[in-house]
């Protein structure tokens, strides 16, 4: 065979390939609007004649959410629900070409990254925040945060100890020697926050990457206990392996909702001062149609709605839900306690760190 | 060959002639058809993406990954600090339970095959349930057993020092050995049962002893022997669920974790991932060369027309409770701990805490099986895995057979490293791979639009499944002697009547085995899964990740006992259709697994 006549046989095969491929897309497209999961009968028709909006999303509550946005608005959406490490890789992966319309996720650090990127679209809802969600908004509104929960909260066995710290000094002593857990921040999203947070308190800007290696290491030196996530952290603590677990508010609101205490386990929590603030934000994607962008702006006046807060509050009420509202007028479930004494980072500063950071963890401290 | 005189030519049929040889020459073009279009897929769903992730190590920017044209800063990490350690673990690792798998797989194979140990198709069946479990299963029923308040622990039985020894290189290289032993066992039994023993019966009529006739048959077993090491240590150092697992819990680096860590955490580093895979590549390359150098220039085609099945050595009272001992221990190892263990934590209410009152129930089950989570995500994982089984299969038989051929063409060498190389390279590679090459604007100005779509999810499942099934039946393949398809030319047939008379009665079973391992796989099929699916619709294993990482523990274990339930349920109709449908003699010639 010539070599012409390779070629166009192998265009005319690899069209092959790829028109019968395109039919096994087509079906599957048809097969999602039939599912009619997320689609709302007056859009579906013409879904097809134009871009929909995709939401990457790592909430708990996000699929009642965008069904309760579709039902109230006509528009629908395509749900990615994932962990947020997945769903960033996707980003990343996609950077030359991205396909989400709309990021939701906990932690401001990567979007503040995605900012500096020129990823972003300046949004600036009409909806007036509380004085949490005022410091946490960037100031050239590159992202919306839509709740925050606080990282760490101490969660203890209580029907093991009544002794509870006061301050991250306190763990230090002899008394917690052995006793207390934390998460991997290279595998658990809200544990590079909580770190950096412990370092913006113990040294700022300036001296606070030393401060806190060096507390972080006395940390390990006194039997600190390393796991990969909250979830891991809280398996460790129920089988007594530890008393102390640090880990994020709505994880450890969750926990004493769910699990009633016995005479061997009783899940108690305390804050340590200061909580460091880690809020759900939405971001839009800069370079998505015109059109996306219009959806994707109702979407985030949704979510700061009564409506949209009630859904989110009622999607996962041991889980994402339990989150401090950003909204004035909108209660925390009643699983939360009241609000601790917060701090907020500039998650610019922090975020460029973070893999430094995380290196030094896992080669110190892990 | 047999040749036909052409009759004389009179002046009305010269034209009738040229139309005749048009037609010859566009049969004769049509001949090398398959093969462009086997190679096209190759390229479509391996080469471009594994040269595009491997590619953003040293041109970051060339996928907007970094600023840089060409670096070696990301290889400078990657041989430093734990990613160094990572990979030196991982060889370790690998080499270490590619060695054991083998040796144990041959042992079940002999077994098996050639004796009449008590209960050989329950043995045979057990290689194949073990195959089915996902290895973080196999490596989470362990921990259920050993973790503190753990399942011993409820028992009242002393259990730190097997606990010490679970967390940490020795219980990473069990589990890891418990996974292999069933792609060994696979490639040997179905290479010992193509063998006969004319091979042996004519050592012992020379005069030989039973240690030249063992001799003999080890090394016509060869190439099944280095292609199940090679296997197993490229599975190995590619796994990514004892990795994330057992690994990960006993702080003992794995150059796959690493791998994922670079990737799955933020800030996102491409560039330092595809470095590991480098550095995996490269490990599977030296599995290549250790091969090829043990193989060179020799023939292990023993399976022809007249290969008649081996008698079956008689086994004494006591050494068949030796055997069957044996036999236990290894099942109960590598597949009864962890199904004790996962059923158990979906049966168990708070098991492995002190939560709950540890009474058995149902309640997870009820709940699952009410889920909208568990029920449309599993029939769509179904659906896409026997999809991908049948393409694997059928691509897996051509792909053996190029590897194969004796003399070594080029392309076959190349097709070889290309496949040990994409068992080495875990899912994630290929996940981002695919993202980089079919979300490329340049693909998209193209017209095509695969990314986020069903076909680009089958495509990366076939990625994934195509290697190790390919190596998997490279054993039996190799044995077929081309002149059973050259006599059914010379009597008429054409290519393919041919090869369906004469080669597929030999290559049904372990044709069948590939299908079922590669439906099993893929139905539980987590990495590429997690970045390809398209939106709406997720598949079971990525609802299993998501109730497991909202600690519903219980919930999540029930999902994935009765996902593997289902697949045990197709494997056992699959097998039980060949067995009633497929004519006698193709359930005694070739290999198998059963």
């Amino acid at each position: 065979m010539s070599v012409p006549s390779r070629l166009a046989f192998c265009t005319a095969s690899a069209a092959a390939l790829i028109a019968v491929l395109s039919g096994c897309s087509a079906s599957a497209t048809a097969a999602a609007a039939s599912d009619g999961a997320t689609t709302a009968p007056s859009r579906a028709a013409s879904a097809g004649s134009g871009p929909a909006l995709v939401v990457y999303s790592a909430q708990g509550y996000d699929d009642p959410v965008t069904k309760a946005f579709t039902a109230a608005t006509g528009i629908p959406v395509k749900l990615v629900d994932d962990s947020t490490g997945p769903l960033l890789t996707k980003v990343a992966a996609e950077k030359n070409n991205p396909q989400w319309g709309l990021l939701w996720v906990d932690g401001d650090t990567a979007f503040a990254a995605l900012d500096k990127q020129g990823q972003l679209l300046p949004y600036t809802p009409a909806t007036t925040l509380n004085a949490a969600g005022v410091a946490l908004t960037p100031s050239d509104h590159s992202y919306v945060p839509v709740s925050t929960t606080v990282m760490a909260a101490l969660v203890y066995n209580g029907a093991k100890t009544s002794t509870v710290p006061t301050s991250y000094q306190d763990l230090l002593s002899s008394t917690y020697a052995g006793q207390v857990g934390m998460n991997d921040p290279a595998q658990s999203g809200p544990t590079y926050p909580f770190i950096a947070g412990l370092m913006n308190q113990l040294g700022g800007q300036t001296d606070g990457v030393a401060a806190g290696e060096d507390y972080l290491k006395k940390l390990k030196s006194n039997g600190l206990h390393v796991f990969p996530t909250n979830g891991d952290t809280l398996h460790a603590l129920e089988t007594g392996q530890i008393t102390y677990a640090l880990i994020q508010s709505s994880a450890a609101a969750g926990e004493i909702a769910k699990v009633p205490a016995t005479a061997t386990f009783a899940p108690k929590v305390a804050y340590l001062p200061k909580a460091t603030l880690l809020p759900g934000v939405i971001g839009i994607d800069k370079g998505a149609p015109p059109a996306v962008q219009d959806e994707a702006k109702k979407f985030v006046d949704f979510v700061l709605s009564p409506a949209g807060q009630a859904a989110m509050q009622a999607g996962d009420p041991h889980g994402d839900s339990l989150y401090w509202p950003v909204v004035p007028g909108v209660t925390a479930l009643s699983d939360l306690p009241a609000m601790p004494a917060y701090q907020k980072i500039d998650p610019y500063f922090w975020g460029p760190l973070e893999n430094q950071v995380n290196t030094f963890f896992d080669s110190t401290i892990k | 060959m047999v040749t036909v005189a052409p009759p004389l030519r009179t002046g009305t049929d010269v034209l009738g002639t040229s139309r005749l040889g048009a037609a010859r020459l566009v049969l004769s073009r049509a001949r090398g058809g398959p093969w462009l279009v086997f190679w096209i897929v190759i390229v479509a769903i391996l080469v471009l993406p594994i040269l595009l992730f491997l590619l953003v190590a040293v041109s970051p920017r060339v996928l907007g990954q970094g600023d840089a044209w060409f670096t070696l800063g990301a290889f400078r990490q990657v041989l430093t600090g734990s990613l160094a350690r990572g990979a030196v673990d991982s060889l370790g690792v690998g080499v270490t339970a590619g060695v054991l798998a083998t040796g144990l797989g041959a042992a079940v194979a002999w077994a098996v095959v050639r004796t009449d140990v008590v209960g050989r198709r329950w043995w045979a069946g057990s290689m194949f349930a073990l195959l089915l479990a996902p290895s973080y299963l196999v490596a989470l029923g362990w921990e259920r057993l050993l973790e503190p308040a753990g399942i011993l622990d409820l028992l009242g039985v002393p259990d730190a020092a097997p606990r010490a020894l679970l967390y940490g290189p020795v219980g990473v290289v069990v589990v890891l050995t418990m996974k292999g032993v069933p792609f060994a066992y696979l490639a040997l039994s179905g290479a010992l049962r193509g063998l006969g023993e004319e091979f042996e019966v004519a050592a012992r009529v020379h005069g030989g002893g039973r240690a030249a006739a063992a001799r003999i048959v080890a090394a016509l077993v060869a190439p099944a022997c280095w292609s199940a090491f090679a296997i197993v240590f490229a599975e190995s150092v590619s796994d990514f669920g004892v990795a994330a697992t057992l690994a990960n819990d006993a702080h003992f680096p794995v150059a796959t974790f690493t791998l994922y860590q670079a990737i799955d955490s933020f800030p996102v580093q491409f560039p330092q991932a595809a470095a590991v895979g480098w550095v995996l590549m490269a490990m599977a390359g030296l599995a290549l060369v250790a091969q090829t150098r043990a193989l060179r220039g020799r023939s292990y085609r023993v399976l022809g027309g007249r290969s008649r099945p081996a008698r079956r050595h008689h086994l004494a009272p006591p050494a068949q409770v030796v055997v069957v001992g044996v036999l236990a221990a290894l099942v109960t190892v590598g597949l009864g701990v962890p199904t004790v263990g996962a059923v158990a934590a979906s049966l168990v209410d708070g098991l492995g805490s002190l939560v709950g009152d540890h009474r058995l129930t149902l309640a997870n089950y009820g709940r699952v099986l009410q889920s909208p989570a568990l029920r449309s995500p599993l029939l769509y994982s179904a659906e896409l895995a026997a999809i991908t089984a049948t393409v694997t299969a059928v691509l897996g038989v051509v792909a053996a057979r190029m590897l194969s051929t004796r003399g070594g063409r080029v392309s076959g060498k190349v097709l070889d490293l290309l496949l040990l190389t994409a068992v080495a390279l875990p899912g994630i590679v290929f996940a981002a791979g695919y993202i980089f090459t079919y979300n490329l604007p340049v693909v998209n100005h193209l017209g095509i639009h695969l990314y986020g779509t069903t076909g680009l999810l089958v495509l990366g499942y076939l990625a994934t499944a195509l290697p190790s099934t390919s190596r998997v039946l490279l054993g039996n393949v190799s044995q077929v002697q081309e002149s059973l398809r050259e006599a059914g030319r010379v009597h008429g047939s054409g290519m393919l009547a041919s090869w369906l008379r004469t080669v597929l009665p030999l290559l049904a079973r372990p044709i069948l085995a590939a299908w079922v391992l590669t439906f099993a796989g893929t139905l539980l099929e987590l990495p590429v899964s997690q970045l390809l699916y398209p939106p709406g619709h997720a598949p079971v294993s990525v609802g299993i990740t998501k109730a497991l990482a909202n600690y519903d523990f219980g919930g999540g274990t029930a999902m994935e006992v009765v996902a593997i339930l289902v697949a045990l349920a197709v494997v056992a109709l699959v097998w039980g259709l060949f067995r009633l449908l497929a004519p006698v003699g193709w359930h005694r010639i070739g290999g198998g697994a059963s």
